[in-house]
């Protein structure tokens, strides 16, 4: 079992090596400059072919892009406001759910394992799971 | 041409033999080929009707082999395959028996040729799946298993009254194209819609496949619902209300999907919206809208299958699949990674990937039928689905804030499970051909990738993943609570029970105050008696037998008097 820290690159899998640049300061604002460009080539794209529409509407120059950005803008904000709603504490519907069964504590460390959890169970042999191994 | 091994024969004596074999290899092994075997012996038969007999005067027909049930019998086979490889390491036996009783209940539901046999097999799917959720062995697993229960049966329990009903208008159970109109076609055709999760009926699949054990929620995924959208797809082709009811699937578990917390609760809302685009073909009901249709069943069991597995890796190794408590496994689980991305692209339509060929047929009949409003419903999904299945699972998973998982890679038959299912999606995506070929309405050359349908495309999703990182940067992203959210399970859940509490209290109030109320006037009631034939009572008193003598006398007198005067 190994804490957050003590994992040094040497140790991971040659392709999570080449992701750990997303972790560097400023990784956010290069990979959002990489996406303003993508979108800027495909949006540029529009003048380049003969668009085959089955709409008038699809024939406006680039109508998927603003129609792709602002509906998912829509469903994110809808979904917040639909969350004032509907949201209950995780042990709202308690013993009638596994919500709250297998998990651990919100914020406790993801090192221990939850006694009687299906991780927990996992390690034990002939355990719910087989014999896997939850943690290093 | 009756002496044919019967596909869910193969699994039942499967399923009778495991509990006899050693736990192991062998057992595995045996289980591996299962499916195989089952789908080998028919895979190559001529179309036609076999294994044809009358029973209680009911023309029944147990393998009814055409374009349409030979494929969806190809991909449950597929699916039964991977799932069992998945489940490599589970040494559990009500497990292993269940999941091939219940492929083999699918596949069987799938070949009948009639209304009764099609009960039968409908009415297994129910039953042997839900030990499936029970041997996660909690409390909680427990009764969702049994709410699970309650609502397929009913399901089923319809079903058999829409045959019945069926058999009296008509004198015949076969299972053929019907139209919406008579009280038994309607039966039937709710008994589709609940197990295909229509709005409003749709409730089950969320609250039960996240209580489901690891390796039980991929199986699930892949035979439950695709066996009623191809109930759909033989029964009801081109009922246009499947339409309206299928563009509302599409669109309305988006929003539940974006703000929950369970990812493997997120992929049953996705799956609930994949549904909705199958369902609509099934609607329109054109060749190009059919096979859409089944093309969609095809690739969406794969990717869905593909994305289950991968949470369900994720769970294998940490305990969990809360958005909230995961983040950063891309440094543990690098191979489980990659799989996921690939069924998230898939299931997001990405050029190049299963979903973009499967789900441009629906959309492309759509819009050749005039549609717009639905054609701009599924285009507003397809986004929608961006937003849950291609971005939020891997992100939150694999990226976002490390929480601290140091663990192992997936073990390596996950990883396999995972890799065969990945290979379908990408092969399918990139040779689209492979797919269509099999499909089984006759249509003119359907091409998918013209320079319209993948700038378009393209730019749709690229531009939502752009509106997806500007929100994540400016912080307006809904936050992964660990929090539960309502949805119309909450009626039967908690304003049922409320309900039927008030009621049963306003009863009990009722009936012990009449109670009181009778036992007041019985208790004045004995109490008057008491009074006057009580020992003290005037009626109850010692009478000396002078007095009587005396009374006596008088009353003769009185007589003798009467007489004679």
């Amino acid at each position: 079992m190994t804490s957050h820290d003590d994992i040094s690159p040497d140790d991971m899998h040659w392709l999570s090596r080449k992701l750990l640049w997303v972790e560097k300061p400023g990784a956010g604002k290069r990979v959002l400059i990489v996406l303003l460009a993508i979108c800027a080539v495909l949006a540029l794209a529009d003048f380049a072919y003969h668009k085959h529409a089955y709409f008038h509407i699809e024939e406006i120059p680039f109508i998927y892009a603003v129609y792709g950005f602002v509906s998912y803008a829509t469903v994110i904000f809808l979904a917040k406001g639909l969350r004032l709603i509907i949201r209950r504490p995780e042990d709202y519907y308690a013993q009638d759910s596994t919500e709250v069964e297998d998990e651990r504590p919100a914020g406790s460390d993801p090192s221990t394992l939850i006694p009687g959890s299906l991780s927990d169970r996992a390690n034990r042999p002939g355990g719910i799971s087989g014999g896997g191994s939850a943690h290093e | 041409m009756n002496e044919v091994l019967l596909p869910p024969l193969i699994y039942g004596l499967g399923a009778i033999s495991i509990p006899f074999l050693p736990a192991g290899k062998l057992r595995q092994a045996l289980m591996l080929a299962v499916p195989v075997l089952a789908f080998a012996l028919i895979g190559n038969l001529p179309y036609g009707d076999y294994a044809v007999f009358n029973a209680a005067g009911l023309h029944i027909g147990l393998l009814r082999i055409d374009a349409l049930s030979w494929i969806f019998a190809l991909i449950f086979s597929i699916a039964a395959f991977i799932s069992l490889l998945y489940a490599w390491h589970v040494d559990d036996r009500v497990q292993q028996v269940t999941t091939l009783l219940y492929a083999g209940s699918a596949i069987g539901a799938v070949f009948a040729a009639d209304l009764v046999s099609l009960f039968v097999f409908w009415e297994g799917t129910a039953i042997a799946s839900v030990f499936l959720i029970w041997a996660r062995r909690t409390e909680g697993s427990y009764r969702t298993g049994m709410r699970y229960l309650v609502i397929q049966v009913f399901s089923g329990v319809l079903l058999l009254a829409g045959t019945v009903l069926m058999y009296r208008d008509t004198g015949s159970v076969a299972f053929n194209a019907m139209t919406l109109g008579s009280t038994a076609t309607w039966c039937i055709f709710i008994a589709f819609g609940v197990k295909c999760a229509f709005p409003l009926l749709h409730n089950w699949l969320q609250d039960s496949y996240p209580a489901a054990t690891i390796t039980g929620t991929v199986t699930l995924s892949a035979f439950t619902t695709k066996l009623a959208v191809y109930a759909l797809a033989r029964g009801f082709p081109g009922t246009e209300l499947l339409i309206y009811i299928g563009a509302v699937m599409t669109l309305f578990p988006v929003f539940f999907a974006a703000i929950e917390n369970n990812l493997r609760r997120v992929l049953a809302y996705s799956l609930n919206n994949q549904l909705g685009f199958m369902v609509v073909g099934i609607g329109i009901g054109t060749p190009l809208a059919l096979n859409g249709t089944v093309a969609h069943a095809f690739c969406h069991i794969l990717y869905k299958a593909l994305l289950f597995m991968s949470m369900g890796a994720v769970m294998y190794r940490t305990g969990t699949s809360k958005a909230s408590e995961l983040g950063g496994l891309y440094k543990s689980m690098p191979f489980t990674m990659v799989f996921c991305i690939i069924g998230a692209m898939s299931i997001s339509a990405f050029p190049l990937f299963s979903g973009f060929v499967s789900k441009s047929l629906i959309l492309s009949a759509s819009a050749d039928n005039g549609y717009f409003f639905i054609w701009l419903a599924l285009i507003t999904a397809s986004v929608g689905v961006l937003e849950h299945s291609g971005i939020k699972i891997p992100y939150f998973t694999f990226f976002a804030h490390d929480n601290g998982w140091r663990v192992k890679e997936a073990p390596v038959h996950m990883l396999l499970a995972m890799g065969i299912a990945a290979a379908f999606c990408v092969g399918i995506g990139v040779f689209p051909g492979l797919l269509y070929q099999y499909l089984p309405y006759k249509m003119e050359a359907y091409v998918p990738y013209t320079t319209t349908h993948v700038v378009t495309q393209l730019q749709l999703l690229i531009f939502a993943g752009l509106a997806f990182a500007l929100l994540i940067r400016y912080r307006l992203y809904p936050a992964e609570i660990r929090a539960v959210n309502l949805d119309t399970d909450w009626i039967y859940r908690r304003m049922l029970p409320i309900i039927v509490g008030f009621f049963a209290a306003m009863i009990g109030t009722i009936w012990k105050a009449a109670g009181q109320l009778t036992q007041y006037y019985v208790t004045s009631l004995i109490r008057g008696i008491y009074a006057t034939h009580g020992p003290h009572g005037p009626l109850a008193r010692t009478w000396p037998s002078g007095s009587m003598v005396l009374w006596v006398a008088v009353i003769l007198g009185m007589t003798v008097l009467l007489t004679y005067v």
